[in-house]
This record gives C-alpha cells, sequence and structure tokens, in this order.
C-alpha cells in the first residue's frame, strides 16, 4: 500500500516546453483584440479634467447627433453605481465628488472607434474644481503635522512583545526612512474586454484578464443581474503582473454597461497613452524603519511606519498595505515589533495590484536598513544578517512559528559563498575610482509570504475541478478546470504537469483550457504567488481523486474486481498482471457513464490561527525565500550606474516546471531592475508625467545582467507537489542590493527610488557641501 | 488613426518631380522620408496630421554617400542604418557613424534618415552634436535652386530650421576627419539602447606636438537647440593638455550651459556632467598621444 501511494514524480520537476508557447510564437494566439466579434461598437470614456471637485453637469454639444451613439450615464446603471471592491467607496461613473483626473464621468459607444472618440469630445462635464491632495510627499508631510486633512483609506498595527522594552533593551537604536515612487506594470499587451450582450438578459464579458471570478461577482451590483448571467472567459493574455488583477473589473462594467444598453457587443481596448493614465499602479510607499540593536548585533526591537499613497479610492490597497506590514520585519528574529501600516488616499488613478504587492516596498526599506544598522554596528551586512536571520523554529513578528524546514538562512549562505560577497566587499571603491568605475557589491535576504494572508485561503476555499471527456482530437483526455490564468507565467503548462503526475498518466492526455466561469469552479485569483502551490495542490488532489475512481472503475468493469494501479498510463491488475492503457479504461468509462468531474477543494491545516484585527498568529501558509547579491560599476566620468551580476539563490518549494520558474526568475529581476534604477513617474497636472513608453523607460535586453541563479527546494509540506510562490518574489530584493552596492561604491545611502546617476550628483553634491562645512 | 488614414501622399520618382510639387501651394505636402518622428507626433498630437505629404525616401538623388575633395557627401534620405554601417562613414566621420548607432533600435535605424534627423531639430537629436563638430555643411534645394548652408547658421531654435515652404534638403557636405584628428560620441540616456538622450555630445581634435591644435565640440540636450561650445574651444586650443586644463576646461563647459530640467534629467546633473563629457573628450583626444 505504501508503495502504492508512494509519489513518483515524472513530470513535475521537468522543464517542459510550455504548452501555449508554439501558437504565441507563431502568431496565432488571440487575443482580446484579435477575437473577431460581429457587429461590435467601440467604447470610449467620458473623463473628469480636474483631480478633484464636484460634477455640477454634464455639457452635450448640441451640435452633435447623439442619436447615432449610446450614451450611459448613472442614471442608466441598472443596479448600484458602485464598484463593489474594498470600501464600496468608488462609483462606477462619478456623479457628484471627482476624486482623481481621468474619472469616468460618461461612457460612449458608436459603432466605429472614430465616431466614438467624437462623441466623447462632446460630452463635456462641467465641474467646480477643488483642491486636491496628489502626491506622497504632501501625504507624507501631513503625516507628521499629525494627519492634518488625510483621508485614512485603511490602517493596522502589528504587536509583538513590547516595543519599548526593546528599545530600553537596546545598545544602539537605528533609524532610517525610505522612498518609492509609482510603478507602470507595462504588460505587452494593453488592457481590452469585450462585452456580450445574451438573449436571456445576461452579458459574456471577454477578454485581456487576471481573475475571472472578481468581475462576475463585482458586477452582479452594479448590473443588477444575478451571477450565473454574468459569464467570464479569459482570452490569451499578453502580460499582467496584477495590473490585469482588479482593473478589468472596471472595464468589463463600462463594456458591460454598454452592451446592456445599446444590445450591441461592445469593446473596449486602451491605447498605450490611456493605459499607463488609466489603470492602476504599484504603490508609493514612505516606510521608516526604527530598530533596536545589541552592541554584539541581536535585533532588540523593530518598529515601522509603513505609508502607502492608495489613489482615489480604496479597492485593493488595504490587502497591499497588510501584505506590506507583514514582510517590514520578515526573515529577522526580534521579540519585539511593533508596525504602524497606513493607506490614504490622493487624488490620483486608485493604486492596485503589482508583483509583490506590498512587499517589495517593504523589502526595500527593510533590507537597505538592515545594511545601516550593520554599518552602525561596525558590523559587515552580512555577518549581521546571519547574526538575526529566522531558522525553523523561530517566530516573526506576527508570531508565527514555523515548523518545516525552509530555504532560510540556506538561500543566505548559500548565495554568500557562491558570489565570493565577503572578499568582493573588500574591493568596493567607497568613493575612490579605479580606471574610471567605481565598483559595488549589495546584499538583500528576504522572505515572501506564499498563498493569500492570514485565513484567506480558508475563506476562499479554492476548488479545482477536473473534467475526463474527448478532446477534439478524438483521444480521451482530462481538462483542468481552474480560474488561474495563464498570462505568460506558465499555467497552462504547470497544472497539465501537476494533473498528470497526480494521475500518472502522460502529460498529453491532461489540458488546462483558458478559464470560463461557465465550466470552471473558483480557485481564486491568479494572484499572492498562490497558484502553483495552492491550485496546484489542489489540482493534484483532485487528479488523485479521479485516478482512485478510474481504477475502481477499472477494477469493476474490465479487470473482474482485482485490485487495480493506474501508473506510467497503464492500469495494470495487481493478481493476473493484465495491462489496459489509460484510452482504454477512459473510453470505456465515457461510454458507459458519459463525462466524469472530479472537485477538489483546498484546505489549510487546521493547526493555523489566525486573527485578522490584531494580526497575530500564521500570517501565511507557507513563505519562498530569497538572497541577491548585486554587482554594480558606476562611471567615475558621468555617474551612469550598471548592474553588471546578480547572484541569487532561492526557496520556491518544489519546482514544478525548473524552465519556467527559471524565467519568472529572470523576468522578474528584469522587472525589479527597473524598479531600481529607471522606471519613474511623477504627478503632474493629476497625472502622470511619464505617459507613454517614450518617457516610461524600462530596461531592455542591453540592460539585463549577468545572472548566476539557482534554487534550493524545500517543498511547502502540507499539499503535494509542494510548490510555493515564485512569481512576486523576484520582485522583491534587487533594489534594496542594488541600494546597498550603491553605498559600497560611493559611501552614500541613497533612501529613494529609482537611484539615478541625478540622484547619485545631487546626493554627492550634499555630501561635498556637508564635508565642507564640516571642515 | 482616424486622421492619419486621410493624408493623401504624392510618390514623387525624381528630385525634380518632388520640387516641383513642392513649388506649387496647391501640391505642396509635408516631406516624409522615414517618418519615424513624424508618425510619432501625428499620433500623439504634438503635431496634426498633414492634409498631404510627400513621399522623398525613395529618390535617388537622395541616398549618395561620396567622398569629394576632403568632402563627404551624404544624402538627406541615407538612413541611421547605412551611416552607422558604411565603411566610409566610418572612416571620415566617425563620430556620425557612432551617433547614428544609439538611435532608437534597429528598425527606427532602418527607416528614420539624417536629413529627417536635422529637419525634426530636436535638442536631443542625436545626429547634430557630430556634424556641429565637424563643422558640416548641408545644401537645401528648390525649382529656384540649391542653397549651400553651414549647419550651425541652419538650425535657428528649438524645432526650427531655415528651410523655406518649397525646399527640401538633400544631402550633407562634411569635411572629413584627417588621419591625425579624433573624434568621439558619447550619449547618456536613460537606458543602454533605446533611449532618448538626457545628454550627448561629440568632439573632433587634433593634438600635434603635445599642443591641442583642434578641439570642435558640440552637445545636445542641454539647450534648445545641440550647440558648438566656442569658450571651451578658444580656452583650450593652443594649451598643453595637463590635469590643470581638464579641470579649467571641465568648468568652463558646465559655465557656457544652461541645461533645463524636465522628464528626462535635471539642470544640475545635466549642467555638471557636460562639463564632464568635455573633460572626457579631451582625455580621449590625449589618449596615446
Amino acid at each position: 500500500m505504501a508503495v502504492l501511494e508512494r509519489v513518483e514524480y515524472r513530470h513535475v520537476g521537468q522543464g517542459m516546453v510550455r504548452l501555449d508557447g508554439e501558437e504565441k510564437v507563431r502568431g496565432q494566439a488571440l487575443y482580446a483584440d484579435d477575437v473577431p466579434v460581429p457587429d461590435c461598437w467601440f467604447g470610449e470614456v467620458v473623463r473628469s479634467p480636474v483631480p478633484r471637485g464636484r460634477l455640477r453637469r454634464l455639457v452635450f454639444d448640441p451640435a452633435f447627433d447623439f442619436s447615432q451613439v449610446c450614451v450611459v450615464t448613472p442614471e442608466d446603471i441598472p443596479g448600484k453605481n458602485i464598484v463593489d471592491m474594498m470600501g464600496q467607496d468608488m462609483p462606477f461613473i462619478a456623479y457628484d465628488d471627482i476624486q482623481y483626473r481621468g474619472e469616468p464621468v460618461a461612457l460612449v459607444a458608436a459603432p466605429t472607434r472614430a465616431l466614438a472618440r467624437a462623441a466623447a469630445a462632446r460630452i463635456v462635464p462641467d465641474i467646480e474644481a477643488l483642491p486636491a491632495i496628489l502626491t506622497l510627499s504632501e501625504v507624507v508631510d501631513r503625516f507628521h503635522r499629525n494627519g492634518e486633512g488625510l483621508h485614512e483609506l485603511a490602517g493596522q498595527t502589528i504587536r509583538k512583545g513590547d516595543i519599548a522594552a526593546g528599545f530600553a533593551a537596546a545598545d544602539r537604536i537605528i533609524e532610517g526612512d525610505y522612498w518609492a515612487g509609482h510603478q507602470e506594470q507595462l504588460y505587452i499587451e494593453p488592457q481590452g474586454i469585450f462585452a456580450i450582450p445574451e438573449k436571456d438578459g445576461g452579458v459574456f464579458i471577454q477578454g485581456s484578464l487576471q481573475c475571472p471570478y472578481y468581475i462576475a461577482p463585482e458586477l452582479i451590483v452594479t448590473l443588477n443581474l444575478p451571477l450565473e448571467k454574468i459569464r467570464v472567459k479569459q482570452t490569451a493574455v499578453g502580460g499582467a503582473f496584477g495590473g490585469k488583477e482588479e482593473f478589468p473589473t472596471l472595464i468589463a462594467g463600462y463594456c458591460a454597461l454598454l452592451a446592456l444598453k445599446c444590445g450591441k457587443p461592445v469593446k473596449i481596448i486602451y491605447d498605450r497613452h490611456q493605459d499607463i493614465l488609466y489603470t492602476t499602479k504599484r504603490h508609493p510607499v514612505w516606510t521608516r524603519q526604527r530598530t533596536g540593536v545589541k552592541n554584539d548585533g541581536t535585533i532588540t526591537a523593530m518598529e515601522v511606519d509603513f505609508v502607502l499613497d492608495g489613489g482615489a479610492y480604496t479597492t485593493l490597497s488595504p490587502v497591499v498595505m497588510y501584505r506590506g506590514i507583514l514582510h517590514t520585519t520578515l526573515g529577522y528574529k526580534c521579540p519585539h515589533v511593533y508596525v504602524n501600516g497606513k493607506v490614504y488616499r490622493t487624488n490620483t488613478f486608485p493604486n492596485g495590484a503589482f508583483r509583490g504587492f506590498g512587499a517589495p516596498q517593504a523589502i526595500w526599506g527593510l533590507e537597505s536598513h538592515m545594511d545601516e544598522v550593520a554599518s552602525a554596528l561596525g558590523m559587515t551586512p552580512e555577518a549581521f544578517r546571519l547574526h538575526n536571520a529566522l531558522h525553523e523554529g523561530d517566530t516573526t513578528g506576527t508570531g508565527q512559528t514555523i515548523f518545516e524546514p525552509m530555504g532560510t538562512p540556506d538561500v543566505l549562505e548559500k548565495t554568500l559563498a557562491r558570489s565570493g560577497f565577503s572578499e568582493k566587499l573588500g574591493k568596493a571603491s567607497r568613493g575612490t575610482p579605479r580606471d574610471g568605475k567605481y565598483y559595488g557589491i549589495g546584499l538583500c535576504f528576504f522572505g515572501h509570504g506564499s498563498g493569500f494572508t492570514g485565513d484567506g485561503e480558508s475563506r476562499l476555499k479554492a476548488k479545482a475541478a477536473l473534467d475526463l471527456e474527448y478532446f477534439e482530437n478524438g483521444k480521451v483526455g482530462v481538462n483542468i478546470r481552474i480560474s488561474s490564468t495563464e498570462m505568460g507565467q506558465g499555467t497552462m503548462t504547470i497544472m497539465p504537469q501537476i494533473g498528470a503526475d497526480g494521475l500518472r498518466v502522460h502529460v498529453d492526455h491532461v489540458r488546462c483550457p483558458f478559464p470560463d466561469t461557465k465550466y470552471a469552479p473558483d480557485s481564486g485569483p491568479t494572484v499572492a504567488s498562490r497558484t502553483a502551490m495552492v491550485v496546484g495542490g489542489t489540482v493534484f488532489g483532485a487528479a488523485e481523486k479521479m485516478r482512485r475512481q478510474l481504477e475502481a472503475f477499472a477494477s469493476e468493469s474490465l479487470f473482474g474486481g482485482e485490485r487495480v494501479e493506474l501508473d506510467d498510463n497503464r492500469f495494470t491488475g495487481a493478481v493476473t498482471g493484465a495491462t489496459r492503457t489509460f484510452q482504454e479504461v477512459g473510453a470505456a468509462y465515457l461510454k458507459q457513464h458519459g463525462p466524469l468531474r472530479v472537485m477538489n477543494q483546498f484546505k489549510l491545516p487546521d493547526t493555523l490561527r489566525w486573527n485578522q484585527k490584531t494580526f497575530e498568529g500564521d500570517a501565511y501558509p507557507s513563505y519562498s525565500w530569497g538572497c541577491n547579491v548585486a554587482e554594480i560599476e558606476i562611471d567615475a566620468l558621468t555617474l551612469e550606474i550598471a548592474v553588471k551580476k546578480v547572484t541569487g539563490y532561492y526557496d520556491i518549494g518544489r519546482v514544478i516546471n525548473p524552465v519556467l520558474a527559471h524565467g519568472q526568475i529572470e523576468g522578474g529581476l528584469i522587472q525589479a531592475l527597473g524598479y531600481a534604477v529607471m522606471e519613474k513617474m511623477e504627478i503632474k497636472d493629476g497625472l502622470y508625467d511619464a505617459s507613454r513608453m517614450q518617457t516610461y523607460v524600462v530596461p531592455t535586453a542591453l540592460d539585463i545582467p549577468e545572472f548566476d541563479l539557482h534554487f534550493v527546494e524545500y517543498p511547502y509540506s502540507h499539499t503535494a507537489p509542494g510548490a510555493k510562490g515564485v512569481g512576486e518574489v523576484p520582485m522583491d530584493g534587487l533594489a534594496p542590493a542594488v541600494a546597498n552596492a550603491v553605498k559600497s561604491a560611493l559611501g552614500i545611502r541613497i533612501n529613494t527610488l529609482p537611484i539615478t546617476p541625478e540622484k547619485l550628483f545631487a546626493a554627492m553634491t550634499a555630501a561635498r557641501r556637508t564635508g565642507e562645512a564640516a571642515a | 488613426m482616424t486622421a492619419m488614414e486621410s493624408i493623401d501622399i504624392a510618390f514623387p520618382q525624381t528630385l525634380p518631380e518632388a520640387l516641383a510639387l513642392m513649388a506649387d501651394e496647391a501640391t505642396r505636402g509635408q516631406p516624409l522620408a522615414g517618418g519615424t518622428d513624424l508618425m510619432v507626433q501625428w499620433e500623439s498630437g504634438v503635431r496634426p496630421p498633414p492634409a498631404r505629404a510627400i513621399d522623398i525616401k525613395h529618390l535617388h538623388e537622395l541616398h549618395e554617400i561620396s567622398e569629394t575633395h576632403d568632402e563627404l557627401v551624404i544624402g538627406g534620405a541615407v538612413t541611421h542604418a547605412h551611416l552607422r554601417r558604411t565603411a566610409m562613414i566610418r572612416h571620415y566621420a566617425p563620430a556620425l557613424a557612432e551617433a547614428a548607432a544609439t538611435v532608437g533600435g534597429g528598425q527606427i535605424q532602418a527607416m528614420g534618415t539624417i536629413a529627417g534627423s536635422i529637419a525634426n531639430a530636436s535638442p536631443a537629436g542625436d545626429l547634430a552634436p557630430s556634424l556641429l563638430a565637424a563643422d558640416a555643411r548641408v545644401v537645401v534645394a528648390s525649382v529656384r535652386g540649391e542653397r549651400n548652408l553651414s549647419l550651425q547658421s541652419f538650425i535657428r531654435g528649438y524645432r526650427k530650421i531655415d528651410l523655406a515652404p518649397d525646399e527640401l534638403i538633400v544631402r550633407f557636405v562634411i569635411p572629413v576627419k584627417k588621419p591625425t584628428e579624433r573624434e568621439q560620441f558619447r550619449k547618456l540616456g536613460p537606458r543602454a539602447a533605446q533611449a532618448i538622450s538626457k545628454i550627448m555630445g561629440s568632439y573632433r581634435g587634433e593634438i600635434r606636438d603635445g599642443t591641442i591644435t583642434r578641439f570642435s565640440v558640440a552637445l545636445g540636450s542641454v539647450a534648445p537647440t545641440a550647440v558648438r561650445l566656442p569658450d571651451v574651444e578658444a580656452l583650450v586650443v593652443g594649451r598643453t593638455l595637463d590635469a590643470a586644463l581638464l579641470d579649467e576646461a571641465e568648468r568652463c563647459a558646465a559655465a557656457s550651459v544652461k541645461p533645463i530640467t524636465d522628464i528626462r534629467s535635471t539642470a544640475e546633473y545635466r549642467q555638471w556632467v557636460s562639463g564632464r563629457l568635455i573633460r572626457g573628450f579631451l582625455e580621449h583626444v590625449g589618449a596615446d598621444n
């Protein structure tokens, strides 16, 4: 029996070629704008030209013939005029308060895009402008003045031990603050959705999206339709990075409202300029770290302020802040912790999900600061981290004791050894260039919570279904029905790998089609580094269930009742040794019983506990771990920064597909490189100043450093095959590693992102002036 | 874009035909070669699309690349891709070839032309500094005849050039770099490639018997147009290259530009790095001498 139940992975762990690769490389994949939709109208949004104000009325140009177009204003909304997200404070179409520049005041659809645009331009909102708060620096100024005039969207604290006692026990207290601005996801394919009115009064929504089961439940309130009348299907998605997590509900709602009114299919495809201006960004952050330490390097107290610029409405900001504050102290042993998280309103587009979801902002501050603490103590960055790093059996800032083997401190030790960090740090320039370059090297060590925060996975109860049915090629196969989406990261490939190993059949017999809420149960959104771990585990469990059912069927119907085992595509009788192929047994089953659907549901261990009010307990089901060493060169003539090499080890649990996992890590590091040294947007006249790819600069192939990246596998112990989070982890560590490398190169701490030559010049000039003043 | 659908484009087969179209207000149109700047501007609304355009990309008269009497002649429709790869240009005007190699990416370089880059008259145009440092001249033509102007006088201001409505840029005439002279182009952008310059510059210089005998230098993105730095040139010519001169020249260069802060960089950095680029150019002209 033990032998029968032993898990032997044939596909998991293999660098299988991605199943959606060929059609994408050949240009055959249909993205939202490629899908032919007969008789489709084009939607446009009429937007507020001011960031804050009171809408008096809409002025319709009498010279324009509005009978040829369809206009939706708040009166046309069948249900409630709210976007049913957290806070429930955002109207679908503004009708009174205007809270950001670009806020919708009306929707227009027309048979051509040109006519829709022309009509939208002829509807002018008459708005009484009011004073606005536009930037994080204004927010932080007010935060220092007791929050004067601020509108708090969310707040949460974490307390462990007695922070005052922790500081009293410290020999030194080191404080620093760290800033980062907006970051744009800049997926290749802009946002795009179309909505088709159905004969039964419902609506079919299809497009570029991450989370089909966000859109349908969120739109029932607005559209006043029962859930079953809102069907959502995903098209091929050209990248998302969180940008297609909550945002598509808005554009889907615009399309659906227009389609239901005009009775035609309506689509909206943003161009790049619209997409940058009117979609979510990574939350700007200001974080202050105050750390108490003993002279021997032991951390006694960690006090953190973590303030996010939420934009105009609540949306997902509280959850982003939760994940953020949980990562502001993660990875270190500390008996006394106090973290104060806040999200405040600014009058800009609501900030939202972006790979890492608050964690990169938190780790940016934490890991910059840990270097400063080490430096204040006269310790090396690595000695300080090794002294304080969390081990199995240690307790996190929320009081979570981690009882499973995990990648800390292994990733730290291995990265230090592999990169030769200690020796190379001795060669850092420290402000004196050699051969026209400053050389620097920086370290960053971090964890990342896998899956939803706290008891989120218990409440969600992710479901997966497996359907045994005929494929269109005439073969019997299994379709994995989950709402997890393929958006470039590999869901469509790893799920068949996992399902095939649970079934013990060849992967050719298993597919993972685009999710459609008509067929796929709710496995939760494709976010939070949860897909491989949570949904993968649920699929594996469903596959094992289906295997047992098929074994039982085969035994009864085809093997005369003897015990039958399915392995490596063959059913084998335990006594007779007779065999039948998966195809034979599958076909017999389908003939006798029709299609077989097997469901499974994710369940966290009963031992997990979480208090959502106090943020005490098991903050995440498990953690991924990572460590980065960045080596940089700064041109002594111009202060241009080149990140030359990144060495890293990652514990992402069991690696399902090493090729795709490396792709995730490298891609995420490149995105993190942009965050670290390039990507910059500021607010000008209430809008982002960098609103095109011409001005919003992300890395190209020539900017990519040498990568030396490795995995250590500490599988998640609760669910086979034991993956943990991978998608967000690479976004976490590079920016602080680069800042720490800059410190070693120039002797200067840069505490704002991105780190640009302009900032280095300003900081060096300021340091020189301070030095001259001191002399 | 809908507006672009309504552009009438004429395809003259010869330069005289094109000039004849340009001569008559009824047939005149926006000269269009690679379109790499124009189409972006039309799409983004920076400038409205014209009703008429005249395709000049295929006029064989604008594709000349030749060397005559110590001068290099480059037709207006020669692309960045040709500038960077043509051996004659790499030999006689290497900084121009280096500059062309940094414009946009491969697709832009295959379409964009030298005349288009100059006609766009952006201070961030990458080709102007190396042409200015080489004392290049530009020849424009109309049915009324040709005019031959120094590039410096041809570029009149921010997005302004000395071109009459009926004229086309037909070629550039560039004094060749002498074997004893050196050149370098350097561009600072926000990333390693596909970048619009924060600042860029180019020089042509010569040292004989330890004395700087020529140092022509121009910078872009520090003023409304690409500019020569006559104060720096006057300072260094006739001097011996030493550490003191490098410091003086760096200070002089920084003092002689008044750049602005915009989305790509700050005035302070641009001013400082102007001096640093000049220091780098002087080190370059002095290397191995």
